[in-house]
C-alpha cells in the first residue's frame, strides 16, 4: 500500500478526532463524577447542580466539535 | 447508498447579487412560524392561563430569573427581550430541523442542481455568526452604557500598569474569540448531529436513527440554553461595577 496525500490528509481528519476528543471525555466525566458527588451530599440540590452541570457538560463537548468540524473540513473538503 | 453531506447551505434562487440559501429559507420560516404564534397566542391572552399559556409563560418567568439573577435587576430586565428571543429561535430551529423532509425534499436550483428544499438554520455558519455578532455587539454596547467611553476603553488596557499595552491585543483577541466560539459551537453541533444521523441511517436504517433524532433533541435544548447563558454572562461580565 502507497502513502498518498489524500491518505495521509484521512490520517489527520482521524487523528484529529482521537486527539481532539481524549481532553473533553475527560473534562465531562469529572464534572459528572463531581456532580454526582455534590448531589450525594446535599440531595436536596439536585434539579440545580444538574442543569448545571448539562451547561458545563455541554461547553466541554463543544471542544470535541471543533476536533469533528476540523476533521470533516479535512476529510470532505481538503481530502476531497 | 451514497452520502452527500454539504457543508456549506445550498442557493435556491438568487436575488441580485446575494445568493438566497435553504439555510436562510428555514431561519425566516421559523421567524415567521414564532411571529404568528405571538400574535395569535397575544390576541388570545387570558387572566387565567390555559395548558399553552402556562407552558409559555413558565418559559418566560424561567428566562426572566435567569437574567435578572445573573445580570442584575437593571440590565437583566433590558436584555430579556433579546436573550429570550435568542433562546426560543435557536431551539425552534433546531427542534424544526427534526422535522421529517429536512435535507430530503429536493428541488432544482437556479444553477441547476439538484438541492435540499430546507436545511436545519443552525447548520450554516452564516446563521450563528449573524446571531453571535448580534449578541457580542448588545455587549459592547451595554458595555459603553454601563461604563461611559472613557471606560469602555479602560477596560481593554485593565489592569493599568506598564503591562497595559501587551494586555490590549490580548484583551481583544479574547472579544473576537467570544464570537467565534459562540457560533461554531452552535453550528458545530447541530451540523455534527446532522451528519451523525445522516451516517447512522446509511448504516442502521431500522430504529436506531429514531434514537439518534432523540438525543438531537437533547442537543438542540442544550445548545439553545448555551448560547442564552454564555449571552446572559457576557452582558453581566460587561456591566458589573468594579470595586
Amino acid at each position: 500500500m502507497q502513502i498518498t496525500d489524500v491518505g495521509l490528509i484521512k490520517l489527520a481528519a482521524g487523528l484529529t478526532m482521537a486527539l481532539g476528543s481524549f481532553g473533553p471525555a475527560i473534562g465531562i466525566g469529572m464534572a459528572v463524577s463531581k456532580a454526582m458527588e455534590a448531589i450525594g451530599r446535599n440531595p436536596e440540590a439536585e434539579g440545580a447542580i444538574r442543569t448545571t452541570m448539562i451547561l458545563g457538560a455541554g461547553l466541554a463537548e463543544a471542544v470535541a466539535i471543533y476536533a469533528l468540524l476540523i476533521a470533516i473540513i479535512l476529510a470532505l473538503v481538503v481530502g476531497g | 447508498m451514497e452520502i452527500e453531506i454539504s457543508l456549506a447551505a445550498e442557493p435556491l434562487f438568487q436575488i441580485g447579487p446575494v445568493a438566497f440559501t435553504n439555510a436562510m429559507l428555514t431561519s425566516v420560516l421559523v421567524g415567521l412560524a414564532l411571529v404568528i404564534g405571538s400574535l395569535v397566542l397575544y390576541r388570545r391572552w387570558s387572566l387565567v392561563p390555559g395548558r399553552f399559556q402556562g407552558v409559555v409563560e413558565m418559559g418566560i418567568g424561567f428566562i426572566y430569573n435567569l437574567c435578572v439573577g445573573t445580570a442584575g435587576e437593571k440590565v437583566g430586565r433590558r436584555i430579556v427581550p433579546l436573550v429570550g428571543t435568542f433562546f426560543v429561535f435557536i431551539l425552534m430551529a433546531n427542534w424544526g430541523g427534526l422535522l421529517p423532509g429536512y435535507g430530503v425534499l429536493t428541488i432544482r436550483n437556479f444553477e441547476g442542481h439538484q438541492v435540499p428544499l430546507f436545511r436545519p438554520a443552525n447548520s450554516d455558519l452564516n446563521t450563528t455568526v449573524a446571531m453571535a455578532l448580534i449578541s457580542i455587539a448588545t455587549v459592547q454596547v451595554l458595555s459603553i452604557s454601563a461604563r461611559g467611553v472613557l471606560g469602555y476603553i479602560k477596560e481593554f488596557f485593565e489592569p493599568i500598569s506598564f503591562m497595559s499595552v501587551i494586555l490590549f491585543p490580548v484583551h481583544l483577541i479574547g472579544e473576537i474569540s467570544h464570537i467565534i466560539s459562540l457560533s461554531v459551537r452552535l453550528f458545530g453541533n447541530i451540523f455534527a448531529g446532522e451528519t451523525l444521523t445522516i451516517v447512522m441511517y446509511v448504516l442502521i436504517p431500522l430504529l436506531v436513527p429514531t434514537m439518534f433524532l432523540g438525543l438531537e433533541m437533547l442537543f438542540g435544548f442544550i445548545q439553545a440554553m448555551i448560547f442564552t447563558v454564555l449571552s446572559i454572562g457576557y452582558i453581566a461580565l460587561a456591566t458589573a461595577k468594579h470595586d
